[in-house]
């Protein structure tokens, strides 16, 4: 695609975008709401039509509002299932912001996740009879819980990065296919070897009471490391030399950056962010590892691109997407609202919001903007 | 007497925190070639964008040929008959001269269904023959040189109906040959009634090829002046707004020891191809080693191999006595290299940081900004004010981005970031290109304060008056090889210009090895 043909009034917008000051991309992000909340109410009334019940409208907007977005003030299951996806969404949101900042495009934060959830569980699992009693026995299997998913999630991604950095394999390509390959390689294992004994379905036995946590404590957590990546991303030498390389790979050549490791360096980042966010899903959600892990990974790719892969925009985007997705699961208990509207809903607002962003980010790549 | 082609009234166009054009009035006759010279930011290009219909004034008035005109776009313009030529060509390069002039005007046959190759290539044939430009309408562009695309993007200007020719600095892609070539059809173009206007900051272009000049100078007009009325020296001065000394003195410096050496040095461009064969260089401590030739017979790629960026094929590399071969990039800039890159857009700022992270790039881990990985951003900012204000970079503001600079003073940045490593070798490459002649003097003089000091200065140009009159001894480079090493001070230009076309003429006059101790 070539910018110089694009129309004169695209690029002017795009140019404008690029220009913008953080105070007015924020107006530009509300305003996207607002309209995207508009539209979908639009929507929902007009399915409401073909629906069949005794009034015109069968669905009121308000009302399906008043849950997806204000549901966990006033329903306390509601509240405690969007503080769990909000923390689950924080960790595999800044996995794949870190790595979309370094110009990689990680899109196997799933499968980082899967199987860092797997070594979690097995790990807990294994030390929870060597473990203290009470407390600190529970803080020790869980740390080592999550040592061993961040390890594990760190490596699964290593591969990739290097595949892509000496043997110049398409980390999108790679990353998809090694997702496949993490569910399946957990599924065999877990059904092979780590089965829960007398169990129908697929999982290995529960770890250790002890060892579990709340979703404020996983929060918390989450909020901590996003804290403390956005200081390493731009405020260390390591963050310089990583955002450099992704934006402009030449500069960092030119900076005495090693391309190839930084490549490993910031795959294996993401990826141990990602499987600490397995490990919290085990720990915080299950209690064991169990097939069909959640589309956790692939929900981060939205809410990374949602908080233009930005680590604090993240800390804002996570929790809208995670409140949405608790907020539609009681729509459809509640209001009988079919799950698929609501999805629509949720589609609208984060294309909405996201577009101004990603027109933004393929502005600056193109150079727009900024001209004298 | 008829209207003039373009009368801009009071235009005036403000940028957020900028004043790019301030009050500006320009009259451009009809048939005349009219060239409008500052120094980089002055707002000559934004200027011209007004007229282009790509940027609306703030304030101010256009008028084309007599008529008061408001361009919404480039469309606008070009329906006016202003046609404009950038610096960077819009062609399609796999498509024919023909296919690319005629693209989006093609003329129809069969009701409008189908593109009529022969009339097209005819019409194109036609309005070569008219302005006696010598191209072939069937050949490819991408097998065409720099200086016959441009003639291509001018007869797509042509076609479309253009009267009035914008060109943004068409000279700065093209070798002087072309240059001169340019300028007959400058002659070409206005003996046919159309108008000319180009953007220069180079001094000697301006009075060789304008009928009239416009200085800009801080976004104002400084006076229009005849070019048969007024010296360099004068339309420098307007430039710059002081007097510019052109001969820059160069103090005797004893010569230490070889700084930096390429010991038989093959290296490969991208493509594979033997690009340096075998170059045998040394740069002493205390000495400015200039490397002159046409751009493209490898001084890109020695380049790269002496700062770490390309892995030679074979050779040694050493910087202060020590073999750096096998160094990484990263080893070379802590061992005290310096290095201005020929791409600064790519290599040698980060476009959308601030100054103050461009001026960390290659620092980022120097224990000056850093403790232990951890970045003292006020150091960094520090730093970057203080390049600013030795440079004179505009804006003067640490917090700007790099991309909304302009080439000039990006290239400022750069060098004065370089610099100041108190490097004991520094390998420029380009340092002035696209800067303006106050800025030039300036860095002229820096790269000689740092001879002084003892740096071994590597300095690769394609300009032969900075390397004659900077450099301590001179080499030639032709097809990956260094033939000649002479003395700048000796050499005639003839010389000079049958060593870059590889031949040997006879009595050139050698440099004396300066170096003192062994490589």
């Amino acid at each position: 695609m070539n910018p110089d043909r694009l129309p004169d009034s695209v690029a002017g917008v795009m140019g404008r975008l690029v220009d913008a000051s953080a105070g007015e991309r924020l107006i530009v992000s509300v305003a996207a709401l607002l309209t995207a909340v508009l539209l979908g109410g639009v929507v929902t009334l007009v399915a409401g039509m073909f629906a069949e019940c005794s009034a015109l409208f069968c669905y009121n907007p308000l009302a399906v509002y008043r849950y997806l977005f204000l549901a966990p003030l006033f329903d306390s299951f509601v509240l405690q299932q969007t503080l769990k996806n909000s923390a689950l969404l924080l960790f595999t949101g800044l996995a794949v912001a870190v790595s979309f900042r370094a110009g990689l495009f990680n899109i196997g934060t799933q499968g980082q996740l899967v199987l860092g959830a797997l070594a979690a569980a097995l790990a807990a699992i294994r030390v929870g009879p060597a473990a203290p009693e009470g407390a600190i026995g529970g803080v020790l299997i869980a740390g080592v819980a999550m040592v061993a998913g961040a390890v594990v999630g760190g490596l699964y991604a290593a591969i990739p990065g290097a595949l892509k950095a000496y043997a110049d394999a398409n980390e999108v390509i790679t990353t998809i296919m090694l997702n496949f390959i993490a569910s399946d390689v957990a599924f065999f294992l877990v059904s092979a070897y780590f089965q829960k004994p007398d169990s129908g379905s697929v999982e290995t036995r529960d770890v250790p009471a002890a060892a579990r946590f709340g979703p404020e404590l996983a929060l918390l957590l989450a909020v901590v490391l996003v804290l403390l990546m956005t200081y390493v991303l731009w405020g260390t030498a390591f963050g310089y030399d990583l955002r450099t390389a992704g934006i402009q790979p030449d500069a960092a050549d030119y900076a005495g950056v090693d391309a190839k490791r930084m490549v490993v360096t910031s795959m294996t980042l993401s990826g141990a962010i990602g499987g600490l966010g397995g490990a919290v899903w085990v720990l915080m959600s299950v209690g064991r590892w169990v097939n069909g892990v959640p589309s956790l990974g692939f929900d981060g790719i939205t809410v990374s691109v949602l908080a233009s892969n930005n680590p604090l925009g993240v800390l804002f985007a996570g929790p809208l997407f995670g409140s949405m997705q608790a907020g539609s699961l009681s729509i459809d208990f509640q209001l009988g609202v079919p799950r698929q509207l609501v999805g629509v809903i949720r589609g609208l607002v984060i294309l909405l919001v996201a577009m101004p962003e990603f027109f933004r980010t393929l502005g600056v790549r193109w150079g727009m903007g900024g001209d004298r | 007497m008829t209207a003039p082609a373009v009368d801009l009234r009071q235009i005036t166009k403000q940028f957020p925190g900028v004043l790019a054009n301030d009050e500006v009035d320009l009259t451009v006759d009809r048939g005349s070639v009219h060239a409008l010279l500052g120094e980089n930011g002055a707002g000559k290009t934004t200027l011209m964008n007004v007229l282009y219909g790509l940027y609306k004034p703030t304030s101010g008035t256009v008028v084309v040929d007599g008529q008061e005109r408001t361009f919404d776009s480039p469309r606008d313009a070009i329906d006016a008959g202003v046609g404009m030529i950038h610096q960077h060509f819009m062609l399609v390069e796999p498509m024919t001269v023909t296919q690319n002039i005629v693209l989006g005007n093609e003329p129809r046959k069969w009701g409008g269904l189908a593109v009529d190759r022969e009339q097209a290539r005819e019409a194109v044939a036609e309005l070569a023959d008219r302005y006696g430009f010598d191209v072939d309408p069937t050949a490819t562009v991408a097998d065409l040189s720099v200086g016959e695309q441009q003639r291509i993007e001018i007869l797509k200007a042509l076609y479309r109906g253009a009267d009035v020719l914008i060109l943004d600095e068409p000279t700065a892609v093209l070798t002087p040959q072309e240059v001169e070539e340019l300028f007959e059809v400058f002659d070409e173009l206005t003996e046919a009634g159309k108008t000319i206007i180009f953007i220069s900051h180079k001094l000697s272009e301006v009075t060789a090829a304008a009928d009239e000049v416009t200085v800009l100078r801080d976004g104002k007009n400084v006076g229009t002046v005849d070019t048969d009325d007024v010296d360099d020296t004068e339309l420098a001065e307007l430039m710059v707004g002081r007097e510019v000394l052109f001969d820059t003195e160069k103090s005797p410096v004893d010569a230490g020891a070889v700084g930096l050496a390429a010991r038989d040095l093959v290296v490969e461009d991208d493509r594979g191809v033997r690009a340096v064969d075998g170059v045998d260089l040394e740069v002493a401590e205390g000495e400015v080693f200039g490397v002159a030739g046409v751009d493209g017979n490898g001084q890109s790629e020695l380049v790269e191999a002496l700062t770490g960026l390309r892995t030679p094929s074979s050779g040694r590399v050493a910087l202060g006595g020590t073999d750096v071969t096998d160094e990484s990039r990263r080893q070379r800039i802590e061992d005290g290299m310096a290095y201005v890159p020929e791409d600064r857009q790519a290599r040698g700022l980060v476009m959308s940081y601030d100054l103050t992270e461009n001026g960390l790039l290659g620092s980022q881990r120097d224990p000056q900004f850093a403790d232990a990985g951890r970045i003292r951003w006020d150091d960094a900012e520090t730093h970057a004010e203080e390049i600013v204000a030795e440079y004179d970079v505009r804006p003067a503001d640490a917090g700007a981005e790099a991309r909304s600079l302009s080439g000039g003073n990006q290239q400022k940045f750069i060098v004065g970031r370089e610099f100041a490593r108190e490097p004991e070798a520094v390998v420029a490459s380009h340092p002035t290109r696209g800067v303006d002649v106050g800025s030039v003097e300036f860095i002229h003089d820096r790269l000689l304060d740092l001879r002084e000091q003892g740096a071994a200065v590597l300095l690769v140009s394609s300009k032969l008056d900075e390397v004659r009159s900077l450099s301590d001894r001179l080499g030639v480079m032709h097809d990956g090889e260094l033939i000649d090493v002479v003395d700048p001070t000796e050499v005639t230009e003839e010389q000079l210009g049958l060593l870059m076309a590889g031949e040997r003429p006879p009595d050139v006059p050698r440099a004396a090895v300066r170096a003192g101790g062994d490589a």
